[in-house]
């Protein structure tokens, strides 16, 4: 049985999140006045339309793109010494900590209850198109996966091979990789939710709905 | 890496780009050792055009060379750094080549219109159903009349690729229907009716011209041929010889010292006549009855570049004694230097043979293994020459295959005086590797070693 | 009366007159005030007659300085006239004008769409001792005086639908319509049917409805309005408003549509846009002015209503009359009723003969087809005019001749001609067995003499020489000099990766070469590439944009839009060929203020279908880009989605084939009039279609639409266009699209 008690303790103990920013690609890097210790938003809107806030402009072949915040949070160390440089791409520009919204909190401690449905090996997953489809119209809680059921399309050194769901019976309850990313072998795939534990994770969500408390 | 090494030879500076997930290999290693960290570059992708670019605006490079794949053969690529307002040396040959030759069916149309042989078959797409049943007809009784039992026709889409729009068709009768079918797809998908008829392209001898020829276009040398019939599923080389036949000590049927000369002598011609301004290699079928054709044209250097330049020679340079480094050639003639030889002084010795190690399974069609490798050593002899990225070999500490590029692992270039010699230091590289790793999925890492052996058998006892 | 009662009738007088005044300083108002509140504080002071003398006399004074007021109303007084919750409704109309009534589009709020109100009306007419009840369609826009479910009056598209239906309804039973606009514009929505489509079809309908069709504005917002406005009688109450866009609307463009436009900007937009019932008339836009009482029409002034009933009454009789004689007598009572007496002594019968209604509707288009035509600038000589008329004559003759009488024997004489190949056929197939067995034994590969083998390896057609043209196009972006790179807006979704600007805008036609994104490209490329405009011949250039309502500020933008484009107006027509296929073409082109269509626009296109349809031709408009209908022009331009509109309909039922191509923005009036109510329309991708932007729509509904609610594919689920197409092959897609709605001589019927 899951103590969710205890885990919440732990989260709160490090209720952060450091995110790094790094460069997408090489050019030139020009930051916009932020300094440590500055308030940065992360995308708003109702459909996540408006980017978050600008953190610095990255110039290649006189091409100037922002680069925004992905998350809210504080800016914590930015690589002034960048300022006007040509970068690599990876290279780190800043920091921003981000305290852990309730939704963060919930997902943290559910990928600890769910039945989680891991990769087997690395390579790059995909979701085969009649369940991508179902996700897409009815939200991934409208898949009920079942032993055996073709679920993911596997994408291997160009090579494509279906690859079948084992494990128990429920509903899915998170998605926990992108579609045509790189998972690594063991990482989880999917958090499956089994009819029984329904009660404990609306437990879950109703603890931290009450007693995770959130920061800017 | 040959490649690194080569601007080492001529004595030009470089930087060289690599991604995250190569951070480890070989050629980083490498350029680290030759250039220092000053020389490295992390890009996002080597997809990315701009990244490169960027990189060498950075560093304020002259010339950019394209390596052996993504841009090599893209000609929008070439035109870019050309045409850019900071032009650069292209490490290739000109853009309006590599897109002349770049599309197989204009290739077909200019050495037809040159009277260089090609695979039989449209050089335009059909639009008339008459004309294609004709076409499909003639194409059948070509290849019984070359003793083919089981001849095959190809139907495809001009404007389809990757797969798509192409059907293979046995026999006459279901010709029409197949013809049908894909024209049809083609108008809906494609909005272009047109379909292309043609040969389709059986195990027969393939053969490689290399061709070297200085901007402008006016002086063309070829350095041999190379014979890379032995090929995997989905038609990856795994194994070539050079020269491509060697009709001293092998019959092959027909008279292959006139194939040769026939395939070398057109090749560079059409070279010329196109203005070719680069390296870039003739690939040619030979039928059973020793009939060659053009296929294809390949407006780049191609890893194989080693297996011609070991037996090559130039009279006059001793550097040239144990081969022409050909890659070297690519770079001095992309930044415009002129050949400075002709075909008189091209002379050629011996036999070599180059084998590709990759992490594959012959067993599962060729499907490749990513893992650990864990040991790979080999006996060092002064007529073997590996290049590998694997830092193992060097090091001895493992190595984690990554899984976006080639699996290709290492390529071995053995050098014989004669057929007999080569193919006793081949078996003797083969038996001497030891290669050793576990695969992510399934335990221990295969190779295709195993069937590099039973291959070479064949191959050299044609 | 009881004094409390009249006392509290007169505050609620002061109340009104202060609201329509807003908070402008004005002498008769603040005396009005003074006076009501001097009698208010000493009104226990006096005694009972004293009282009523007091009373007395402030009523006199409130009339007397109403009277005085109305003369001062502003355009913007007005506007707060129409939308103040006393303004008469159609619901007060119904009472008070029509003898009897029934709603039959829903009941309050138990309606698809309360907002508009449909009923069939009664009016009583005397026959001598008898009484007629002549029975009428009655479609408008339900304010309710303020009524919450009632939306104002703003019309959402399955409210216009069902209008629609019952416009058919009253052309199936041949009883006239009596429309009534009040309206502030349409609810920019795009759930189905769409706002736009939908307007655009109601126009369409309208175009060419068989019944007589009269419409009273009271408050007529753009597209919203025209819905159901496209009437042959268009009659204006005097205090009403009838405008291309409401004056915030136009303040906030005119401000710059970040920060709020201030009041006095308002005032001075909805002066520049004349939108009174005096500068309608003046422009010819409406027929006639119902006088209204001082301050405007409200509930309780039933002598208006009775007006009211007299002047749409007549308005039906003289549209009746224009097209059906009546009798001699009652001709010359008409005549002198219009002077005197009320119109409903002389009974009119409303229901059309056959003949009749087809006159009517021809009449309805030279109506409007010479509306407007004093709003642009025409520069063509006398002699090129007579020049064109006189061709224009000839190919008249020619096309009668041609298409109408010859085409009539040759397509008797081709179906014969196809009967009996039919037939023929079928004989054939008959007998076909064992000829088919025949032909199969004949297909053996063996049988190929040995020369065909070289037809496999040698170069087949070598006069086309041996390297393929590249498809290289004819012009060329000059945004493809530029050494630079472009971002595409899909990279965070498809990871398309920069594109290099020379590729892109040269070979690419702005097109992202991995997800497909179409950047927005110059009109000249679809000119030059797609149209083919060096072989094409251009027409009417000599129409250009002018300021018809001397809008302030506007020569000068027009003036410079005129330089920068080197067009007169945004729209440019020829005649082309498309792969070999003749087509009359008109552009809209986006850089010339935005596309948007004014009285020169609206006027080419117009000459343009008529070309097409004299020259029997398919007649093909791409939007290039179009804000809207220009408002600058006010109602001249408005009234070119009606008078389009129509000249399209004559266009398709003479049987033409009128194709539309949407690219990049095209939004409100055109589309919900000319653009939207063709049968078939297309988009190049990543284009955008809708009735109003996402900013307009959040500041009149309150509801963010999501971020691509207006694109091309949105519309295609919705039914809006046919087909999207890639713009590298619109040429291709062009040429199939006329060969397969077309037919064979690309003039279906």
């Amino acid at each position: 049985m899951l103590n969710v008690k205890e885990m919440l303790e732990e989260l709160k103990a490090s209720p952060y999140e450091e995110i790094e920013v790094v460069t997408p690609h090489t050019g030139v890097i020009e930051f916009v006045g932020l300094k440590p210790g500055d308030r940065v938003a992360g995308p708003g809107g109702k459909w996540n339309e408006k980017p978050g806030t600008l953190l610095a402009n990255l110039t290649r072949e006189k091409n100037k793109k922002p680069i925004c915040a992905t998350q809210k949070g504080l800016v914590t160390d930015i690589a002034a010494g960048l300022e006007g440089t040509f970068v690599e791409a990876g290279v780190r520009l800043l920091t921003i900590r981000h305290f852990l919204s309730k939704d963060e909190v919930i997902a943290r401690i559910l990928k600890k209850a769910l039945y989680l449905f891991c990769a087997p090996e690395r390579a790059k997953y995909y979701f085969v198109p009649e369940i991508d489809a179902k996700i897409k119209a009815g939200g991934e809680q409208s898949v009920k996966p079942r032993e055996g059921m073709e679920m993911f399309i596997v994408s291997r050194m160009k090579r494509e091979t279906p690859l079948a769901y084992s494990g128990p019976e429920g509903i899915v309850y998170a998605v926990y990789f992108q579609q045509g990313d790189n998972v690594d072998g063991g990482q989880p795939l999917i958090g499956v939710c089994q009819e029984s534990q329904l009660t404990l994770i609306q437990d879950v969500v109703n603890r931290v709905q009450g007693e995770w408390e959130e920061q800017d | 890496m040959r490649i690194l090494t080569a601007c080492v030879e001529l004595g030009h500076a470089f930087v060289c780009v690599y991604t995250e997930a190569d951070a480890t290999s070989g050629h980083v290693r490498l350029a680290r050792e030759l250039g220092g960290g000053e020389s490295l570059r992390r890009i996002r992708s080597y997809q990315d055009a701009s990244e490169i670019f960027a990189v060498a605006d950075a560093c304020q490079a002259t010339a950019v060379h394209p390596g052996y794949g993504f841009f090599a053969e893209d000609f929008r690529f070439a035109r870019r750094a050309e045409t850019r307002d900071r032009a650069l040396a292209f490490i290739g040959p000109s853009w309006n080549v590599i897109r002349d030759l770049g599309d197989k069916i204009n290739t077909k149309r200019i050495a037809r219109s040159l009277s260089v042989p090609t695979i039989p078959g449209s050089d335009r797409p059909i639009f008339d159903e008459m004309e294609a049943v004709e076409l499909a007809q003639t194409i059948f009784a070509f290849q019984t009349e070359q003793g083919i039992e089981e001849g095959c026709v190809l139907v495809k889409a001009s404007a389809g690729g990757g797969g798509m729009g192409i059907e293979e068709v046995y026999d006459l009768d279901t010709f029409r229907s197949v013809y049908r079918r894909i024209r049809n797809y083609a108008k809906r998908n494609l909005s272009d009716e047109g379909v292309l008829i043609e040969q389709r392209i059986f195990d027969f001898n393939h053969l490689e011209v290399q061709v070297a020829a200085e901007r402008g276009g006016m002086n063309a040398v070829h350095f041999g041929t190379r014979n890379c019939s032995v090929q995997s599923l989905g038609r990856q080389k795994r194994i070539e010889v050079a020269p491509g036949f060697d009709p001293s000590s092998l019959d092959y049927g027909f008279d292959a010292a006139t194939v040769l000369s026939a395939v070398t002598n057109h090749s560079v011609n059409m070279a010329r006549a196109v203005r070719y301004d680069n390296v870039g290699t003739w690939e040619w079928i030979v039928t059973p009855k020793g009939d060659p054709f053009l296929m294809e044209v390949n407006t780049r250097i191609q890893v194989e570049n080693g297996v011609s330049g070991v037996i090559s020679r130039l009279r006059g340079r001793t550097d040239t004694d144990r081969g022409v480094n050909i890659i070297a050639e690519q770079i001095r003639l992309g930044l415009g230097e002129p050949l400075g030889y002709t075909q008189e002084d091209v002379g050629f010795d011996g036999v070599g043979i180059e084998y590709r190690i990759i992490a594959e399974d012959p067993a599962d069609r060729f499907t490749p293994c990513l893992g650990r490798i864990e040991n790979f050593r080999w006996t060092p002899e002064p007529w073997l020459t590996v290049s590998t990225q694997v830092p193992t070999a060097l090091t001895g500490e493992p190595y984690d295959i990554p899984m976006d590029f080639d699996p290709n692992l290492a390529l071995a270039i053995i050098w014989g005086a004669d057929l007999a010699q080569v193919r006793v230091r081949g078996e003797a590289f083969l038996d001497g590797l030891t290669l050793t790793g576990t695969d992510t999925s399934r335990a221990p890492l295969r190779t295709n070693v195993a069937f590099l052996r039973t291959r070479t058998q064949t191959l050299l006892h044609f | 009366m009881d004094i409390d009662k009249r006392t509290q009738q007169l505050a609620a007088r002061l109340a009104y007159i202060s609201d329509i005044f807003g908070p402008r300083e004005n002498a008769s108002v603040a005396l009005l005030k003074h006076r009501l509140g001097e009698f208010l504080a000493s009104a226990s002071g006096y005694g009972m007659r004293e009282l009523h003398l007091q009373v007395d006399r402030l009523e006199e004074l409130f009339s007397l300085l109403e009277g005085k007021l109305e003369g001062e109303l502003s355009p913007m007084d007005r506007v707060r006239i129409v939308r103040h919750p006393q303004r008469i409704c159609l619901k007060d109309i119904l009472e008070n004008v029509y003898d009897n009534y029934a709603e039959i589009g829903g009941q309050d709020e138990w309606s698809i769409d309360p907002g508009m109100i449909i009923a069939r009306a009664t009016i009583a007419r005397r026959m001598g001792k008898r009484t007629v009840q002549q029975p009428v369609m009655i479609i408008g826009q339900e304010k309710g005086h303020g009524q919450e479910f009632r939306n104002g009056g703003s019309i959402k598209p399955w409210g216009n639908a069902n209008a629609l239906y019952y416009m058919r309804v009253a052309e199936a039973e041949n009883i006239p319509i009596h429309t009534y606009v009040f309206t502030p514009g349409a609810f920019p929505v795009e759930d189905y049917p769409g706002a736009a489509q939908q307007i655009a079809k109601n126009l369409y309908v309208m175009a060419g409805l068989k019944v007589p069709i009269v419409a009273v504005f009271s408050e007529g917002g753009s597209g919203g309005a025209e819905a159901i406005a496209l009437a042959d009688k268009r009659l204006m109450l005097s205090h009403g408003y009838y405008s291309v866009i409401s004056p915030e609307g136009a303040a906030a463009i005119e401000g710059g549509l970040k920060e709020k436009a201030s009041p006095e900007l308002i005032e001075r937009c909805a002066e520049r846009l004349c939108i009174t019932a005096g500068d309608n008339l003046r422009l010819g836009f409406i027929d006639r002015v119902i006088k209204e009482p001082a301050l405007g029409a409200r509930p309780d002034n039933y002598e208006f209503f009775r007006q009211l009933r007299r002047e749409i009454v007549r308005a039906t009789d003289e549209v009746v009359h224009a097209v059906q004689g009546l009798g001699p007598l009652r001709a010359l009572a008409m005549r002198r009723a219009r002077e005197t007496a009320d119109p409903l002594d002389i009974f009119v019968r409303w229901s059309l003969s056959a003949s009749a209604r087809n006159a009517l509707v021809s009449q309805r288009h030279k109506k409007y087809r010479a509306m407007s035509l004093g709003a642009l600038n025409d520069n063509s000589t006398m002699g090129t005019r007579l020049y064109t008329g006189l061709v224009r004559c000839l190919w008249q003759v020619n096309s009668l001749l041609r298409h109408d009488m010859l085409a009539k024997y040759k397509r008797r004489l081709s179906g014969i001609l196809e009967q009996m190949e039919a037939e023929l056929r079928a004989l054939d197939q008959g007998l076909g067995g064992p000829f088919g067995l025949f032909r199969h034994v004949g297909g053996n590969r063996m049988g190929i003499p040995p020369e065909a083998l070289k037809l496999l390896t040698s170069l087949s057609c070598p006069e086309e020489g041996a390297c393929r043209t590249e498809d290289s196009w004819v012009y060329v972006s000059p945004k493809s000099r530029a050494d630079r790179t472009v971002t595409c807006p899909n990279t965070a979704t498809h990871g398309c990766l920069d594109l290099w600007a020379p590729d892109l805008f040269g070979e690419f036609a702005g097109v992202c070469s991995h997800c497909g994104h179409h950047f927005p490209m110059e009109f000249q490329w679809y000119l030059y590439n797609v149209f083919d405009f060096a072989q094409a011949y251009e027409f009417n250039t000599e129409l250009e944009s002018c300021n018809p309502l001397h809008y302030e500020g506007f020569d000068l933008k027009l003036a410079e839009a005129k330089r920068a484009t080197g067009l007169g107006s945004s729209c440019i027509t020829f005649e082309t060929r498309i792969e070999g296929l003749a087509a009359v073409v008109a552009i809209l082109v986006s850089p010339f203020r935005g596309g948007t269509v004014g009285a020169a626009e609206g006027e080419k296109l117009i000459r343009a279908i008529e070309r097409a349809r004299i020259k029997r031709m398919p007649f093909l408009l791409y939007s290039h880009g179009t804000a809207g209908i220009r408002i600058q022009e006010g109602t001249c331009g408005v009234i070119q989605m009606p008078r389009v509109t129509m000249a399209v309909r004559r266009y398709i039922d003479a049987g033409g084939l009128y194709l539309v191509l949407y690219d990049t923005n095209s939004y409100a009036g055109p589309v919900a009039s000319f653009l939207g109510c063709s049968p078939y329309q297309f988009a190049v991708r990543s284009s955008n279609i809708g009735f109003a932007g996402p900013g307009v729509i959040r500041e009149t509904t309150g509801v963010e639409v999501p971020p691509k609610y207006h694109r091309a594919f949105s519309a295609l689920s919705r039914g809006h266009i046919q087909g999207i197409w890639d713009r590298r092959d619109l040429k291709k897609n062009l040429h199939q699209a006329l060969l397969t709605m077309g037919g064979s001589n690309l003039y279906y019927r």
